[in-house]
């Protein structure tokens, strides 16, 4: 507990406040904020539906309804099931302030309607403020759609890469090639569990993944698989334990783990990561954002397990650890509780990066038109549209300040937290 | 040093195994069937003709030296064409688990096949094509629900149409051995686990010596050796990063240098500011408002200042001085987009180098002996400074192959990235598995390449040793 406070108070009082006297920084995350916020609220800032609306003296709710009926608590009155929203007869009406969503497509304004002249629309309430794309899609509104998805991509993919990052770089650079030994009986049990665990999680369910695929579920399918083998590696693993008791096993062999997570390290950063994730993205049969999430986050997690591997490599010789092996807690506990938080701050830089990174990939790939369901509205998709159409500078422009302004944000946290945590890096220059 | 390298290049060796079970793996999964997209063309519904080309492109081998799979999967599975039948029956195998079974099932609707299709058409052209067309639908359905239903339909079929007398027994036949099927599961054969051993002649074998021998295999597309397709791809994207690399590193040094020196000053915050701006800015955004605005004369005749995409025509006649030009000229916006983004990162980096050397004692010795500036600045700091961008190089070479894929579609650039992107979206695996390993070997003789730089940039280095204190 007392440790604890401690922590907190030199975050708060150090990295806190070089952070905050960093101007750029304190900005990036502001606007980030609000980036969030249109993320959340983006049915209520873009939808075809209205906020309110009064028709034949009853009051609705449409946009609060459609979240009551995707969640499946109530339905839609019949004669709403089908409504063209724009057309009814209101009472009294209160739109949002894009009255499109994203994939709306206003017939009167297909092929690309310029922003500035030549739309045909009911009043300048319904006013399409960044032009529409072939289809007559609003642009503004799939910008809205197109932030949800970036930033659930770039998040997503990242906590997945960080979680695998992190693990294998504690590991690795806590054990390094000699620290981790276990009993031969142990490491036979574990390779036969392996075995057993690949048979029955990847193997043997090899049919039914394949028929997930072809119905769009095969990160479920995956999962179960890896519940497979995780149970298998633990059962084997329960099973060494009470062998290694029962017959009180004392030889042992040296497991080198910081050479496997190396070497694996060393083959992802072989294979140029986006052929790579191309490639992948391109096995699947029903493509869906999930997917790019996934691919992304599988590929991107050697930095940040070479950046803690690193890390772990310094505070494993600190005299705490030293201490903490001496009372005799266990490695797993040493490791995660004691070594890892000492080395978690700076992977905060990584994070930060990395999250601009993966907005970046996943641009790049539906941009390319690879990894993306038909329905989904992304910024990539709508500025590969500008190709097609040289006169829609509106696709060309407005989707590309979105990537950039997202992704400098995010470059820029990232450069305000390691001027934070690392305040030596930037004042040693000759002339301060 | 020697020894060092030495040791690095056969490390590279099984990395560069694990990257290719990585490339074969993957093209296992790919969809799609690789017989007909190699022989599409030579009439493939001829009898005995899809057979004919499963051998002649190694189809019919096992995939790899050995298997795992569930004991209830005969050895033989890949022999069964085509792909579309060995799925089926694959698939009911996982289901039921019974091969013996399934293989009688499969042996009847063989030869119920053959015998519908030489019916005489004089009795009912109408009946014979739906009977031929369920029978075609049962070569690949495996749902039991779904075979069932499509079994009841053949079986009404056969017994009330004018083909009775030809069919009858037969589908009735197949209607009880596939209740077999059904009834004698033998699920436990599905969990156990069976090893089988194939030897050398299985397709990765051919594949892996046909990729040591340069013979990277066969486009589906346009029946072209994939190596003839690579060769000049590799010279595009090659082209494209040497240069932006070169120029990149040309602009950045002195830049890096000259911020540091002048750390703080009007010039360091300007450059670091946009450089940070630069750094951030999407390539294939950039890429896409120079194609839009200055490639065509879209929005003003004056804006039209760069050619269109691709590579520019070439008359046969044109001199080399005139060849060079138009290549140069359709190169210069992609080698434009793809040096600002290493621009602002070598200039962050060696910035930030030069600021760490610069700080160290030796310098201000140097400066102490009165040495002259320039001196100082380039024979002591910027050597020493050049290390951490070596280190860089080596990593950001295959970010930077990777990255000129968007480039070189948006440019129409027929590199690497681009024949990846075509043949990704026309199934053509072998192109895409290919480009893969050759990427991959790419950026290993680039790792090695730096490794070798930085062994001659400080002769202090002893790699290799010492590694094992981490760090």
């Amino acid at each position: 507990m007392a440790r604890a406070k401690k922590t907190s108070g030199f975050w708060r009082s150090q990295v806190m406040e070089r952070f905050r006297s960093k101007r750029s920084a304190v900005w990036s995350l502001r606007l980030l904020y609000v980036f969030f916020a249109i993320a959340l609220l983006g049915d209520f800032l873009a939808n075809e539906k209205p906020l309110y609306c009064v028709i034949e003296g009853k009051t609705y709710f449409p946009v609060l309804h459609q979240y009551g009926v995707d969640l499946g608590l109530t339905e839609w009155s019949p004669e709403l099931v089908r409504a063209r929203w724009r057309e009814l007869d209101y009472e009294s009406v209160v739109f949002p302030p894009i009255p499109y969503s994203a994939t709306t497509r206003d017939i009167k304004n297909t092929h690309f309607a310029n922003p500035f002249r030549g739309q045909r629309v009911a009043s300048p309430r319904f006013w399409h403020w960044l032009g529409t794309d072939q289809l007559g899609r609003d642009v503004a509104a799939g910008l809205i759609a197109g932030t949800r998805i970036a930033l659930l991509v770039g998040l997503g993919a990242m906590a997945l890469a960080t979680l695998i990052g992190l693990f294998l770089g504690t590991l690795a650079g806590y054990w390094g090639d000699h620290g981790l030994k276990t009993s031969w009986i142990r490491l036979v049990l574990q390779v036969v569990g392996l075995y057993f665990g690949l048979f029955f999680g990847f193997i043997s369910r090899a049919y039914s993944i394949g028929e997930a695929n072809a119905a769009g579920g095969v990160p479920a399918a995956l999962f179960t698989g890896l519940i497979w083998l995780v149970g298998m590696l633990v059962l084997a693993n329960g099973l060494g334990f009470l062998i290694e008791r029962v017959f009180r096993l004392r030889k042992q062999v040296r497991i080198p783990v910081d050479l496997l997570v190396m070497r694996s390290v060393e083959v992802m950063e072989s294979i140029p990561g986006l052929l790579l994730i191309l490639a992948l993205a391109a096995l699947i049969r029903k493509p869906s954002i999930w997917y790019v999430m996934l691919i992304i986050g599988l590929v991107g997690w050697t930095s940040i397990a070479q950046f803690v591997r690193a890390e772990m490599l310094k505070v494993r010789r600190q005299t705490y650890i030293e201490a903490a092996q001496a009372l005799g807690l266990r490695a797993s506990r040493i490791m995660f509780r004691h070594a890892l938080p000492n080395a978690l701050s700076p992977v905060l830089i990584l994070i930060a990066f990395g999250v601009a990174r993966a907005i970046l990939s996943e641009a790049t790939l539906s941009f390319l038109g690879i990894g993306l369901g038909p329905e989904e509205v992304t910024w990539g998709k709508l500025l590969s549209e500008a190709r097609s159409n040289f006169n829609a500078w509106w696709l060309a422009v407005f989707p590309g300040v979105a990537i950039f302004f997202m992704v400098l944000l995010f470059n820029l946290l990232g450069e305000g937290l390691s001027d934070a945590l690392d305040p030596k890096r930037d004042e040693s220059g000759p002339n301060s | 040093m020697g020894a060092y390298l030495l040791k690095r290049l056969l490390l590279f060796l099984p990395t560069l195994v694990i990257i290719s079970w990585v490339a074969f793996g993957l093209s296992l999964l790919a969809p799609g069937d690789p017989v007909i997209g190699l022989c599409a063309d030579q009439g493939i519904l001829v009898e005995g003709a899809y057979e004919r080309c499963a051998r002649e492109y190694g189809y019919d081998l096992p995939p790899f030296y050995f298997s795992l799979s569930p004991a209830a999967f005969p050895d033989t599975l890949h022999r069964i064409q085509p792909q579309y039948r060995r799925h089926m029956l694959g698939n009911l195998v996982a289901l039921t688990g019974n091969w013996p079974e399934i293989s009688r099932y499969d042996q009847q609707l063989e030869s119920l096949l053959r015998r519908a299709a030489a019916m005489p058409d004089s009795l009912n052209r109408q009946q014979k094509i739906d009977i031929n067309q369920t029978l075609r639908e049962l070569r690949t359905t495996f749902k039991p629900g779904q075979v069932d239903f499509r079994l009841a339909r053949l079986d009404s079929m056969a017994q009330f149409s004018l083909y009775q007398s030809y069919l009858s027994q037969e589908s009735g036949a197949l209607l009880q051995q596939w209740e077999l099927v059904k009834t004698q599961a033998t699920p436990i054969l599905l969990i156990r686990p069976d090893w089988k051993w194939y030897g050398t002649d299985n397709r990765y074998h051919r594949w892996m010596s046909g990729l040591v021998t340069g013979d990277f295999g066969i486009s589906f597309k346009d029946k072209r050796p994939v190596g003839s397709k690579l060769r000049p791809a590799i010279f595009w994207t090659l082209a494209l990063n040497l240069s932006a690399f070169a120029l990149a590193l040309l602009l950045a040094i002195p830049i890096g240098v000259y911020s540091a020196l002048r750390k703080g000053g009007r010039m360091d915050r300007f450059f670091t500011v946009t450089l940070f701006g630069l750094y951030s800015l999407p390539r294939f955004w950039v890429a896409t408002i120079l194609v839009i605005f200055f490639t065509s004369g879209t929005y003003a005749a004056w804006m039209d200042w760069f050619p269109s995409i691709g590579l520019g025509e070439i008359a046969s006649d044109a001199s080399g001085w005139e060849r060079f030009w138009v290549r140069t000229s359709h190169l210069l916006l992609p080698i434009l987009c793809q040096t600002y983004g290493l621009l602002a990162f070598f200039a962050r980096q060696m910035r930030g180098a030069m600021l760490e050397v610069i700080r160290q004692d030796y310098i201000r010795t140097a400066r102490a002996k009165g040495l002259k500036e320039e001196v100082v600045v380039w024979r002591h700091a910027f050597r020493n400074a050049l290390f951490p961008i070596i280190t860089v190089l080596a990593s950001l070479f295959p970010a930077s192959i990777a990255g000129s894929v968007v480039l070189e579609v948006i440019f129409a650039i027929p590199g690497m990235g681009l024949l990846t992107y075509d043949a990704i979206f026309a199934a053509d695996w072998p192109v895409v598995f290919s480009v893969l390993i050759l990427g991959a070997l790419l950026t290993m003789i680039g790792i090695w390449v730096s490794d070798f730089l930085y062994g001659i940039a400080d002769p202090r280095v002893r790699l290799g040793r010492g590694e094992k204190n981490g760090a």
